[in-house]
């Protein structure tokens, strides 16, 4: 269909609570080239999670994918039954998760749950799979993992959970690897170690990055395009350099100057007032618009369309176009 | 920090070895005293239960002086048809540890097969389930027994403890349950399906482990109330005649109460001693087997 290695189309996603449908994701479009890594900003509620766990198929009921495409490598990933996308699960596509500590199982060692993932997807024989695991736990700079490697999870630090979640992901060669907030929980050099090895597997291996976080700092670490999600909807998409030189959405401007930077010398970090509206009741018209400090009558009522300003660069704003 | 004393075995280097995870539990174990001497009177219970023929002085059957008072040639005296009380206390433990261990193994298949299917599909299949346990849950458990066995007209200690341990399962299904729905909502689970392991092996091989623990401990503390619950069916004249076990003792016991005291008061004290030891080992193994306690 396309060269692009994943190629979300119109996806929605409601959460069908007793209060009410919660539409957490309402109308992403999102393309993802091979080699690419892709970051996905927004604050917490805003429907990043919700739309990575969606390419695996794994929202949790009451969500459901109401409409929509994803395209994987030319497939239609909605299409799939269970049991072809639990081929797809761990071997073409990985995940990793936002909490390292809880992420590995507490009663098997780290290297027993590796050797199951490498198992369930790959016809390696039993001593080659025990060489893998190793190799696989030195790439991700596990110290002396010839030893460690028999350890149980809780022996392990934050960081080498991390370290360990990732030769998890990686384990069957993946061609995306989808990490959810994977430094959120972790200190900051940890977190910077952490990306620095995510750059160089990704440089190694050559696996399409989607990485998802609220933090605008951590994702120009890593990824080459960004995508900017508030409220269920995709507002702006550029590559790195353009967001960061020339921010169109208010939304996204507010985000840059939320950040600690160093070479800037501003007295006080901006603060966003407000909070991400509720999806049981979005606002109408723009869903930033109560927050917003160029709000125009326009916004209230009708909903700003997704446009191309620049060859690259998409945002949806009636700030700009026509 | 866990020492790693297992580098040089020959197992699959990636998997900790059985006898790694016996020790850590067993080092914890050691720590607490109470915990210490409850083992030491299951283990002793165990020997005495394996080895009963070697250790008594006479055979079961054996008819000397009736009604004997304890001395050194029949320590725990002799009963109304003069058998040793010593060798018959004995032989009861082979017969009401079996007991205990039968049905709590029942007890586990049943309890565990429906607090998984309960905890991990939930929805209808959680509510016929759950409402089946809380049904013989709120059942007598004794009368429903009495009742059970006198139904069946067999008296047979196996099929006392078959029946036994089809009543005995509820509690265990609802921890399991408890448990299944607690984890299978946690971020290990989810990683795994990210992985693409399937719900069957999700349930079996990552959940399932988790609530090892639990089961075991259960279990253990439940060991003595089957033993219990057989004395009492045996006491209450619905027990097997055939086998002499505690509760057949001390049905003999009863009858001699007022004049001779021995006949009852020991195959008391072993029962005494067996379900002490046996709730003191099991809190013990609920605070060793606290995987995520360990190691600090």
């Amino acid at each position: 269909m396309s060269e692009f290695l994943l190629n979300i189309d119109d996806l929605k996603v409601y959460y069908f609570t007793l209060e009410g449908i919660v539409k957490a994701v309402e109308g992403v479009h999102l393309k993802i080239g091979k080699g690419e890594a892709l970051g996905l900003v927004g604050e917490s509620g805003c429907g990043k999670s919700t739309t990575a766990h969606s390419i695996l198929r794994l929202v949790k009921k009451p969500g459901k994918i109401v409409e929509g495409k994803i395209w994987f490598e030319n497939e239609d990933l909605l299409a799939k039954s269970e049991a072809e996308m639990r081929k797809i699960r761990g071997a073409r596509i990985a995940m990793i998760f936002q909490n390292p500590m809880t992420s590995l199982n507490p009663v098997f060692t780290v290297g027993s749950q590796i050797a199951e993932s490498i198992k369930l997807h790959q016809n390696v024989e039993k001593r080659e799979i025990e060489e893998k695991v190793l190799e696989i736990l030195e790439k991700v700079g596990i110290p002396s993992a010839r030893e460690r490697m028999k350890d149980y999870p809780h022996e392990y630090s934050g960081g080498m959970c991390q370290r360990a979640m990732v030769a998890m992901a990686l384990s069957c060669n993946p061609n995306l690897l989808i990490a959810d907030e994977p430094t959120t929980n972790l200190d900051v050099t940890i977190q910077a170690q952490i990306l620095d090895l995510l750059r160089a597997l990704r440089k190694e291996f050559g696996a399409s990055i989607l990485l998802i976080g609220h933090d605008l700092g951590v994702i120009s670490e890593l990824c080459d395009k960004v995508a900017v999600m508030y409220a269920g909807k995709l507002i702006e998409h550029a590559d790195l350099a353009t967001l960061f030189k020339e921010a169109k959405h208010p939304y996204t401007q507010a985000l840059l100057e939320s950040i600690p930077r160093l070479d800037l010398e501003t007295e006080r970090l901006r603060v966003i007032p407000g909070v991400v509206p509720q999806l049981i009741n979005p606002p109408p018209g723009c869903r930033f618009h109560p927050r917003c400090e160029y709000v125009k009558e326009i916004c209230r009522k009708e909903e700003p369309p997704l446009i191309e300003i620049k060859q690259g660069h998409t945002v949806a704003c009636f700030l700009y176009g026509s | 920090m866990v020492e790693r004393t297992d580098s040089n075995e020959k197992t699959e280097v990636y998997k900790p070895s059985m006898a790694s995870r016996v020790r850590v539990v067993w080092r914890e174990l050691r720590k607490s005293r109470l915990a210490f001497a409850g083992f030491s009177i299951v283990v002793f219970m165990v020997i005495v239960a394996l080895f009963a023929p070697i250790i008594t002085p006479y055979e079961p059957t054996w008819q000397g002086p009736s009604r004997r008072p304890p001395s050194m040639q029949y320590p725990f005296g002799t009963d109304g048809r003069g058998r040793d009380m010593l060798t018959l206390v004995v032989h009861g433990a082979t017969i009401s540890l079996y007991v205990g261990l039968a049905s709590v193994f029942v007890e586990i298949l049943i309890g565990v097969a429906i607090g998984m299917f309960a905890g991990y599909f939930g929805g209808l299949i959680d509510d016929i389930l759950m409402r089946v346990t809380d049904i013989i849950m709120t059942l007598p458990t004794l009368v429903l027994l009495i009742v059970a066995v006198a139904m069946l007209e067999v008296r047979s200690i196996h099929v006392i403890v078959l029946v036994m341990g089809v009543f005995g399962w509820p509690f265990m299904a609802r921890v399991v349950r408890s448990e299944f729905l607690q984890l299978r909502e946690s971020t290990y689970v989810e990683a795994a399906t990210s992985m693409g392991a399937s719900s069957w092996r999700i349930t079996i091989h990552h959940i399932l482990p988790n609530t090892f623990s639990s089961i075991i401990v259960i279990a253990t503390m439940d060991i003595p109330w089957y033993i219990f619950y057989e004395a009492t069916l045996t006491f209450l004249g619905f027990g097997d005649p055939s086998s002499a076990s505690w509760g057949v003792l001390l049905e003999i016991g009863y009858y001699h109460l007022g004049t001779h005291w021995w006949i009852i008061t020991f195959p008391g004290l072993a029962l005494f001693f067996t379900s002490l030891g046996f709730n003191l080992f099991g809190d013990g193994l609920r605070d060793a087997l606290d995987v995520t306690q360990r190691g600090r």
